[in-house]
């Protein structure tokens, strides 16, 4: 698993803790040894020290011949078979030596006062042997490093274990999650046996998961409405044309047929073209932004389009509001134009259309079209801009609206850093979306406009 | 008129000549980029349409060789409907394009207007009075009569008779008349140009014998004087 960029938890982990060990017992080691040490030098000075107050003493107090100071010396240090002493006269003659190891020697050196052989001062050496203090701090030094070295050993290998034992739930969660695959997004990774730490990632990534079933919901659905919306112009084109070749018609009759085809045929090319349009639009291109000196201007220009449809459907038009900024006037009016067509529809008959327009202070421009008429139920608000979403199916003009109209709206919305909008209640119903003022948008957006292009229609 | 079709599906190609020879202009058609470029630089051509994508030669390598040496207009024909290709087809010399699919109204309407463009001496629209059979508008005044009726017509109606009688005997598609009398530049898939229609219809039709304002199905409408 040397893929990740900081190798196995695992080692590193277990790594880092003998280190950590290892340096811990080092330290408690040199100061036991340390201790130890100063403890045996202490002793050994003290034992030195004695001796030498004891020599300089009988020394002093000796007045016998040579013969008899030997026997006194040899009988001081009976008993103490890790002292050496030698006795020597200021002019360099030995005058008593017990011979001392060459080397791991404690010695102290001094000049004492003596009545024999005659009153010349003796130099003396007496030396400790503490080979045996040597031996046993180098037996402790060689102990202490093992223990260290072994203890090291044993967090290590503690640690590796238990890390691994740790992430053993971890690996039950990859497992779990290989078994996900686009058929099974409904299901969710069980936490219930990992640790509290890993908590948070499962919450995050079941949320994921359920933003992807939606997702992969809505374009499986999308897919489908597709191929029906589709289906019904084909079957119609199909039936039609095999009907007029059946038997031998006359020209005008075929005429007929033709053309009713080609309004078919037009019907397709408009949902394509409207599907090329959003699926642009989802591919994040933005708007090509030019300078609109005034929307209302902008929502006049289109509703004189629409004159004939609103008077036909009794309804009158009033443009309330204004606001200048930067947008892309085709798109914009294509939208305002699809949301008056939508009011048209649902608009009770001998009111007002309302196309309001309003810039918050937030630099957020408001663009709502309002009408009068049936109250749109609180479930379907939010699904009034998907795609291919008719609130009633079984409309009689359904042929020429195919459902895109309000999505366009959205996308439209969404090319402008905006998004769409929708309220109803008490019998007035409010559709519209947001737009960001360019100014409004950061540097890095702004260079993405700049290098793309909207989808201006031909 | 001459024209260069340069397109390499042959059933489109064959649907274009013929539609476009029945409207009275000679056809030169190439399928392939070579053959295509060879034709554009060969003869002089009143305007190509020139299909996007083409073995050989693709059509925007054809256009930057022949716009180093002619000025020929040329219609661009695209099935690849990013915006970064539309404004590559304008940047690299194509006089307009048009997105597959497309009806083909709409392809003789981008042809004349580029081909108006190209000699604007033909262009005969500034007179201030228009006429079919016993209808009259007056663009100055403003005013639409019938057989000695004034027709009360709103600003509006106005607009779109006055273009029915410019182009008469020319079918207009819902786009053009959109694009002509509102400015709206867009496909729309609602039912306001119908509408429109036949609120004008009932009113300089309605109550008079003779229609002059038809319904050409699945093409559009047009304004002409047809034999009873």
């Amino acid at each position: 698993m040397s893929r990740s960029g900081i190798g196995s938890l695992g080692r590193r982990l277990s790594y880092w803790l003998a280190m950590q060990s290892l340096v811990g017992l080092i330290a408690v080691c040199v100061a036991v040894y340390g201790a130890a040490q100063v403890g045996f030098e202490a002793r050994q000075a003290d034992a030195l020290q004695q001796k030498e107050a004891q020599l300089r003493h009988l020394l002093a107090e000796s007045d016998e011949d040579m013969g008899t100071l030997r026997h006194k010396l040899d009988e001081f240090f009976i008993g103490h078979a890790d002292m050496a002493l030698s006795l020597t006269r200021s002019d360099g003659s030995v005058l008593y030596v017990r011979p001392a190891p060459a080397n791991s020697v404690r010695a102290v050196r001094f000049t004492s006062p003596a009545r024999i052989p005659n009153q010349d001062p003796l130099v003396a050496l007496l030396t400790l042997d503490i080979r045996d203090d040597v031996a046993l701090l180098r037996r402790l030094g060689f102990t202490l490093a093992l223990a260290a070295l072994a203890g090291t050993l044993f967090v290590s290998v503690g640690g590796f274990l238990l890390v691994r034992r740790s992430l053993q739930p971890l690996r039950d969660l990859v497992e779990q999650t290989r078994r996900l695959a686009a058929d099974t997004l409904h299901r969710r990774l069980d936490g219930s046996a990992q640790p509290d730490e890993l908590e948070p990632l499962i919450t995050q990534f079941n949320g994921l998961l359920g933003r992807l079933e939606l997702a992969y919901e809505q374009l499986e659905g999308f897919n489908a409405d597709v191929a029906h919306e589709l289906c019904t112009p084909l079957t119609t084109l199909i039936g039609s044309t095999e009907l007029a070749l059946r038997k031998a018609r006359d020209a005008s009759e075929l005429r007929d047929v033709l053309g009713s085809n080609l309004e078919e045929l037009q019907r397709i090319a408009g949902i394509v073209h409207d599907m090329l349009f959003l699926s642009q639009a989802d591919r994040g291109v933005t708007a090509r932004r030019t300078s609109t000196p005034s929307l209302a201007a902008l929502a006049r220009q289109v509703s004189n389009y629409h004159e004939a449809s609103l008077a036909d459907a009794g309804l009158g038009l009033e443009i309330v509001g204004d606001a200048a900024g930067s947008f892309d006037t085709p798109l914009l009016q294509r939208a305002l134009s699809n949301l008056i067509s939508n009011a048209t529809r649902y608009g009770q008959r001998g009111s007002t259309v309302r196309v309001e327009i309003s810039k918050a202070s937030s630099g957020e421009v408001v663009l709502k079209v309002v009408n009068k008429g049936a109250t749109i139920g609180s479930e379907d608000l939010p699904r009034l801009f998907d795609r291919f979403y008719r609130a009633d199916p079984s409309r009689s003009d359904a042929h020429r609206n195919h459902g895109l109209g309000l999505s366009t709206v959205a996308a439209i919305a969404r090319m402008h850093g905006g998004r769409p909008l929708a309220a109803s209640s008490g019998g007035i119903s409010s559709i519209g979306m947001t737009l960001m003022d360019e100014e409004g948008l950061s540097g890095s957006v702004k260079a993405t406009c700049a290098s793309e292009s909207s989808a201006s229609p031909a | 008129m001459k024209l260069l079709v340069v397109e390499d599906e042959i059933k489109l190609a064959e649907y274009l000549r013929k539609g476009l020879t029945e409207e009275g202009f000679v056809v030169d058609v190439a399928h392939n980029g070579v053959d295509g470029l060879h034709l554009a630089m060969e003869f002089d051509y009143e305007l190509i349409v020139l299909d996007g994508m083409l073995p050989g030669i693709d059509g925007l390598s054809l256009l930057a060789a022949l716009r180093q040496t002619k000025q020929t207009p040329v219609l661009m024909l695209t099935a690849r409907v990013r915006v970064e290709d539309r404004v590559r087809g304008l940047q690299s010399g194509a006089d307009d394009y048009l997105v597959k699919p497309f009806a083909f109204s709409e392809l003789l309407a981008r042809i004349q207007v580029l081909l108006r463009r190209a000699q604007p001496a033909r262009e005969v629209g500034n007179a201030t009075v228009l006429g079919l059979a016993d209808l009259e508008i007056d663009l100055i005044r403003r005013k639409a009569v019938r057989a000695g009726r004034r027709l009360e017509l709103t600003a509006q109606e106005f607009s779109l008779l006055a273009l029915f009688l410019r182009r008469q005997g020319e079918v207009l598609s819902r786009t053009e008349i959109a694009e002509q009398v509102w400015d709206m530049n867009f496909d729309s898939a609602t039912n306001v140009i119908d509408v429109a229609v036949r609120r004008l219809r009932n009113k300089i039709d309605g109550p008079f014998e003779r229609t002059l304002l038809h319904t050409v199905r699945g093409m559009g409408y047009v304004l002409e004087l047809r034999e009873e």
